[in-house]
């Protein structure tokens, strides 16, 4: 006889009351799971976030309230599922879920881990925590009124990193620097000119006119004689502390005034003027209009000319955030640094002023602020409803998986609106795991190519193993039969290799190297593949992969049909590539 | 759309601009507005009712008015995340209230303790839009009639078990647009003996027919199926669907004996998914954008399957 609590056949409502499961994510789809699987009878449940509360969240992590803002998520939300449920036994915690504490051993405690995550490298390494570990998955993500659950279980069904996903959308360093189209060239540069002036200097980060830029030079004599006679070597350098702090004897105002009006000059006018005698680049182009302060400055309050007004409003923006940067900075003590922050009004400023003078000047229409932090900040629009359904759908797959109905479990997708079949909740079949997968394959093996004498061993490290392969702590050892080892995860144990080339160790086309990250239980084995042929800005490429190049600006189709894996990868889906068996794929695209 | 004109107010504050700012770049300023200036009215705060109440206060309605006859029981605690622990044995409605302000204090939350069958017609009047759950299907055929006459939008939603659904009539007086709506009676009192209705049920989700069970037995008994009468409740149920489906005039073999034992209480990712669709469905049809679902919705938690229809004459 069947005997129910609530819902639920006993034996499942008891299974619940005893297991453990594990929340990675205490935000918008955190906040529902976690109320949900409270509702529903979990007892003990761990929640983790490395994330503090912000007012934007209040519209849907209905968990937290104003007054919370600040505080730790995922105590925060612990501690507001207890008043409803106080009986349950939830643990918080406010760190991040890569922390090395976090071991498969941690992961081995739960019958059941659900990913509530905003950016692809948690969910990667997640991902092979659960592999490693041989605990059941479930994965998500929303974005707009979209969003999808899947389940992955090692050896049963494909893993996260099973299918490629599209990687972050670049563009080339001289569209940024020299020739920008649309208004997102502008706004990276403003956003790197940040970084320049108050933040961490990077090299992949230019804001002065690119000299070697191909497209400019009529022939290859020309370019080179234009680069030695610049005067310009490289970035706009920062004002070193000292030379504030020297500066701040005199009148400050009137300083403040010249340093930013100084670099309006240079930024502005000088720059381009320099990018008008690379005449080439505007033969076929519109070219960009320097931007003159004094005749603004003597035009700017009289006028009621929009146009006017608004170079004006903000060139005094930039100068006004400019002022207030600095004066964080210079708080911050000797050898300080700004983050960029889209939730910070200054840097929030600096980056609109920054990119709409650019803009004006590259003949593009300005855009407010509202649209310029969207593009920045990489915003995604949330909802409460739609997060409501994915955590809804993750419990209800989290049953059939603590019920042992593994091969009854789906991906769902949430559809704006219903396909041919009338579908608004899309269930498709499970794959199996991919035989190539470098992650999940028995013996994962990838073939990279790049060029041996000119990739460094930290280049190698931070954007092959870890941005690329999602590595966190990798250990790489060179199969030269001596076992040498290239890097290793003990901090300054090999930082002197740091600088140098792969070539330096003997390294060359057809050479193999063992990559391993322990905390993950992985083991990856690289192939180099030696080339001096890689297109310019492409720094290396992995075999077998979907070329990388810039994609094509997006219809409304691609719009509607993405679901993102977070505002901190790339803004394509991680849709299931079946177009075949489940309709889901192929309706998407039929939407208008 | 006189109306709609006077409840614009032009100017967002800084603090609605900052709290609302992921769903205004979603679905726009003007949308926005428009939510916020209206009243709705929330029948029933069982856990599908709390679902929806979240979901439109969080979205900043001008007013949500809980109306709830029922008792705090300890199955109610259970089922929804208003109600604090210590308030058995108190109104419904008037428990979920505090924590449903503290959702948002932007939003107007007014608790009534009456049971809508006892309520005037002017007082369903006063809103923008209805939203009915746990109701009676005579409630729900009179409510939507007496509403969607006044260009009152009508929503009906229930859980059982795994199993869910929302409806919609949208009907409006002056109809703008190409999508139509039919009254809740209309939808029910579909004609399956014509040739054509027969010729579409292999096409037809059979929910449809396991609402039609659901509501008669609540018509009949006076509550929905009880885990503490689950023998008793079992057998009327399988009863209830041979006598619906024959009168009907449709197969008994449409509904499998399948779904009894998983119809029984609210489940809470049911209430999720279900209030979901029916909170958006609120807020699409307030602030005017974005194609309503016609007009039913229908989501089996066992399938994972989450259907779109629309049942009422063509």
């Amino acid at each position: 006889m069947v005997q129910l609590v609530g819902s639920l056949r006993k034996e499942l409502a008891d299974s619940l009351s005893s297991c453990r499961v594990l929340v990675v994510g205490a935000g918008g789809i955190g906040c529902e799971l976690l109320k949900n699987l409270v509702l529903t009878g979990f007892k003990n449940i761990e929640v983790i976030d490395l994330d503090t509360i912000d007012v934007s969240n209040l519209n849907r992590q209905f968990l937290f309230q104003k007054k919370h803002v600040g505080k730790s998520k995922a105590q925060v939300a612990k501690e507001s599922a207890l008043q409803f449920c106080p009986t349950a036994n939830i643990t918080a915690y406010h760190d991040s879920i890569m922390n090395p504490d976090y071991n498969v051993e941690f992961f081995r405690n739960f019958m059941l881990v659900m990913n509530a995550l905003d950016n692809r490298a948690a969910r990667n390494h997640v991902n092979r925590m659960c592999l490693a570990a041989d605990i059941p998955l479930i994965e998500s993500g929303t974005a707009g009124y979209l969003g999808q659950v899947t389940v992955i279980k090692k050896g049963l069904t494909e893993c996260y990193e099973c299918q490629p996903k599209p990687s972050q959308k670049t563009f080339p360093g001289c569209t940024i620097r020299n020739t920008p189209s649309e208004p997102i060239h502008c706004i990276v540069w403003a956003k790197y000119l940040f970084n320049q002036l108050f933040g961490e200097e990077d090299a992949d980060q230019e804001v002065s006119p690119d000299t070697a830029d191909p497209e400019a030079a009529w022939n290859p004599e020309e370019a080179a004689a234009r680069a030695t006679a610049s005067e310009k070597d490289g970035d706009i350098k920062r004002v070193s502390t000292k030379e504030w702090a020297r500066s701040t004897g005199y009148d400050s105002i009137k300083l403040f005034n010249k340093v930013a009006t100084r670099q309006i000059h240079q930024l502005f006018k000088d720059d381009i003027m320099y990018l008008l005698t690379m005449d080439k680049l505007w033969k076929k182009r519109k070219a960009p209009l320097p931007l003159d302060w004094q005749q603004l400055e003597n035009h700017g309050s009289g006028l009621k000319d929009q146009q006017v007004l608004g170079i004006w409003g903000y060139c005094k923006l930039f100068q006004h955030s400019v002022e207030t940067l600095r004066s964080q900075l210079e708080q911050k003590g000797d050898g300080a640094e700004l983050v960029w922050d889209k939730d910070d009004p200054p840097a929030m400023d600096f980056v609109t002023a920054a990119a709409n003078l650019r803009m004006h000047i590259f003949s593009m229409n300005m855009k407010s602020r509202f649209d310029i932090k969207s593009m920045a900040g990489n915003i995604i629009p949330a909802i409460a409803t739609t997060n409501a359904v994915i955590a809804g759908l993750i419990v209800l797959e989290g049953l059939k998986i603590l019920s042992g109905e593994l091969e009854s479990c789906r991906s769902i997708f949430l559809n704006k609106c219903p396909n041919l079949r009338k579908k608004l909740l899309v269930p498709c079949v499970l794959d199996p795991p991919s035989a190539n997968c470098y992650v999940c394959a028995s013996k994962p093996e990838v073939t990279v190519k790049l060029n041996v004498h000119k990739s460094m061993v930290v280049f190698l490290q931070d954007k092959i193993l870890k941005e690329r392969f999602g590595m966190v702590a990798p250990d790489v050892q060179i199969e030269d039969g001596k076992g040498t080892i290239l890097i290793s995860s003990e901090e300054g144990e090999t930082e002197a290799n740091n600088s140098k080339f792969l070539s330096d160790f003997g390294i060359r086309n057809g050479s193999r190297l063992q990559a391993d990250d322990f905390l993950q239980d992985y083991t990856l084995l690289i192939n180099v593949l030696h080339t001096e042929d890689l297109e310019k800005d492409v720094e290396f490429e992995v075999v077998g992969d979907a070329p990388d190049k810039a994609p094509p600006p997006p219809s409304n189709q691609e719009e509607t049909n993405s679901i993102t894996n977070g505002n901190k990868d790339s803004a394509q889906p991680s849709t299931s590539s079946k177009g075949l068996t489940c309709s889901h794929s192929a309706v998407m695209l039929a939407q208008p | 759309m006189i109306d709609m004109i006077e409840k614009e107010e032009p100017i967002i504050s800084e603090e609605e601009a900052a709290q609302y700012d992921r769903q205004i770049r979603l679905w726009g300023l003007d949308a926005q507005k428009r939510l916020r200036g209206s009243r709705v009215l929330l029948v029933g705060l069982g856990g599908l009712g709390a679902e929806v109440a979240k979901n439109l206060i969080l979205a900043g309605v001008k007013g949500l008015t809980l109306l709830d006859h029922e008792q705090v029981t300890e199955e109610s605690c259970r089922a929804q995340f208003l109600v604090p622990v210590t308030a058995r044995g108190q109104n419904r409605a008037q428990a979920s209230l505090e924590r449903a302000q503290y959702l948002n204090p932007m939003v107007e939350v007014r608790a009534y303790p009456d049971r809508p069958e006892d309520k005037p017609d002017d007082f369903f009047l006063q809103f923008d839009a209805v939203c009915l759950t746990g109701c009676s299907r005579d409630l729900m055929v009179r409510v939507d009639q007496l509403c969607s006459q006044r260009n009152i939008k009508v929503f009906c939603g229930d859980v059982y078990g795994y199993y869910g659904y929302m409806f919609s009539d949208l009907a409006s007086i002056n109809p703008t647009t190409t999508a139509s709506f039919c009254s809740l009676k209309e939808a029910l009192e579909v004609d399956w003996t014509s040739e054509k209705a027969k010729a579409s049920l292999k096409r037809t989700p059979v929910d449809y027919f396991l609402l039609h069970v659901l509501l008669k037995f609540r018509t009949d008994k006076g509550r929905d199926p009880d885990p503490q009468s689950f023998a008793e409740d079992s057998q009327l149920l399988r009863q209830i669907r041979d006598d619906v489906l024959e009168s009907l005039a449709v197969s008994g073999d449409l509904l499998s004996d399948d779904f009894v034992s998983y119809c029984f209480s609210e489940m809470s990712p049911v209430c999720a998914v279900v209030g979901g669709v029916l909170g958006q469905e609120v807020v699409k049809a307030l602030s005017q954008r974005d194609a309503p679902h016609r007009n039913f919705f229908f989501f089996d938690g066992r399938k994972g399957n989450g259907v779109v229809d629309y049942f009422g004459p063509n």
